[in-house]
């Protein structure tokens, strides 16, 4: 009897967000073409970008990508605080098969072959790839959020596949690079007010030829910080030892 | 353009009977992925009915789809990836508290220890 209730219920709330999202799913609005035409005739010569979105997130509206990196380091600090007092609280051992190398984490886990073999194999080569797609994001697809995310994966690669420790799995100093480049990155947004261009302006705009570099300049800082804390995020849920 | 949107829109609502319908924390996260992945996808959809190329402007582009739903759906994948994290931090913290990640069970626990 419950069971059948809950179930009514859900068919019940399911009917409702139907009816209250048919209009947005059949309506045939035009789209507007505005803001593509205003993009497509001055976005390049306004930042200097050829891909339009890093122009978009990089140059126009760069503010809000400010507030989207503090977004995210205060849910990589929230996570953090979550689970950093976990491993102490706990002391039994348990039984995955994904799992850092035994010396990196606080408990006891299993490990496969498969799984070293081939992600300490894979690790280098994303690593590449993900420095690629972040420095290459003003002309072609990518960008600092995307190259960051890439970069992550592979340490997370590299943090399961090898045995040793290194500098590059070691949540300590992936944490000081995520402080130091968002640190850098609040100095390179506030010295557009000293060249008179406004908090996140552009200090090189003159030269139209230099005025990308800045585009390149913020791609590789979002990007470390991206990849660095979403790589210590990473660790730490696989366990991995963290406060030292 | 009507079959996309359907799709997309019984996309969203998987994700959301998942979030409403489902016991397990960790089904209710993935719920709230696909919900957010229908929400990106639809934008995306709407911007490029504008145009057919991507938004790069290199030799010989003319007709671009509109770069500024992509730029914002940037916002919201990082949004996503943060609320995720968040939950599932939360999701093994329950875990470790009650031993289960059934709602019904860590409810009935969390009561019976009171």
């Amino acid at each position: 009897m419950k069971r059948t209730w809950f179930i009514f219920k859900v068919i019940f709330i399911l009917l409702v967000v139907t009816l209250a999202m048919l209009p947005v799913i059949l309506s045939s609005h035009p789209w507007p073409v505005a803001s593509r035409d205003y993009l497509y005739e001055n976005a390049l010569s306004d930042t200097g970008a050829v891909n339009t979105v890093s122009s978009i997130y990089l140059g126009y509206r760069a503010m809000d990508t400010l507030g989207e990196t503090l977004v995210l380091l205060v849910s990589i600090t929230g996570t953090m605080g979550i689970l950093i007092n976990l491993g102490r609280e706990s002391e039994e051992e348990e039984a995955v098969s994904f799992s850092l190398a035994p010396e990196k984490r606080a408990t006891n886990a299993q490990r496969t072959h498969l799984l070293e073999v081939v992600a300490s194999k894979l690790g280098p080569v994303v690593l590449l790839f993900g420095f690629y797609v972040m420095l290459y994001g003003h002309i072609s697809p990518g960008g600092g959020f995307q190259g960051g995310v890439i970069v992550a994966s592979a340490i997370v690669f590299l943090a399961l596949g090898t045995e040793t420790q290194s500098k590059l799995t070691n949540t300590t100093v992936l944490g000081r690079i995520e402080t130091l480049s968002f640190l850098v990155l609040i100095i390179v947004a506030t010295s557009g007010v000293f060249f008179e261009r406004g908090f996140f302006g552009n200090p090189i705009k003159s030269g139209s030829s230099l005025s990308v570099n800045f585009i390149i300049l913020l791609n590789i800082i979002i990007g470390l910080k991206v990849g660095t804390s979403i790589a210590v995020m990473c660790i730490a849920m696989m366990g991995g030892r963290h406060g030292h | 353009m009507v079959i996309e949107r359907i799709l997309i829109f019984l996309l969203a609502l998987v994700g959301f009977s998942a979030i409403v319908g489902a016991k397990n924390i960790i089904k209710k996260v993935f719920g709230l992925n696909l919900l957010n992945s229908a929400i990106v996808l639809l934008y995306i959809l709407e911007g490029s009915r504008i145009g057919e190329q991507a938004p790069i402007l290199g030799e010989g582009v003319t007709n671009i789809v509109d770069p500024v739903p992509q730029a914002l759906m940037l916002t919201a994948i990082v949004i996503g990836v943060c609320v995720t994290a968040l939950a599932l931090a939360l999701a093994v913290r329950l875990y470790k508290a009650t031993g289960s990640l059934e709602i019904d069970t860590i409810s009935a626990r969390l009561h019976s220890e009171q």
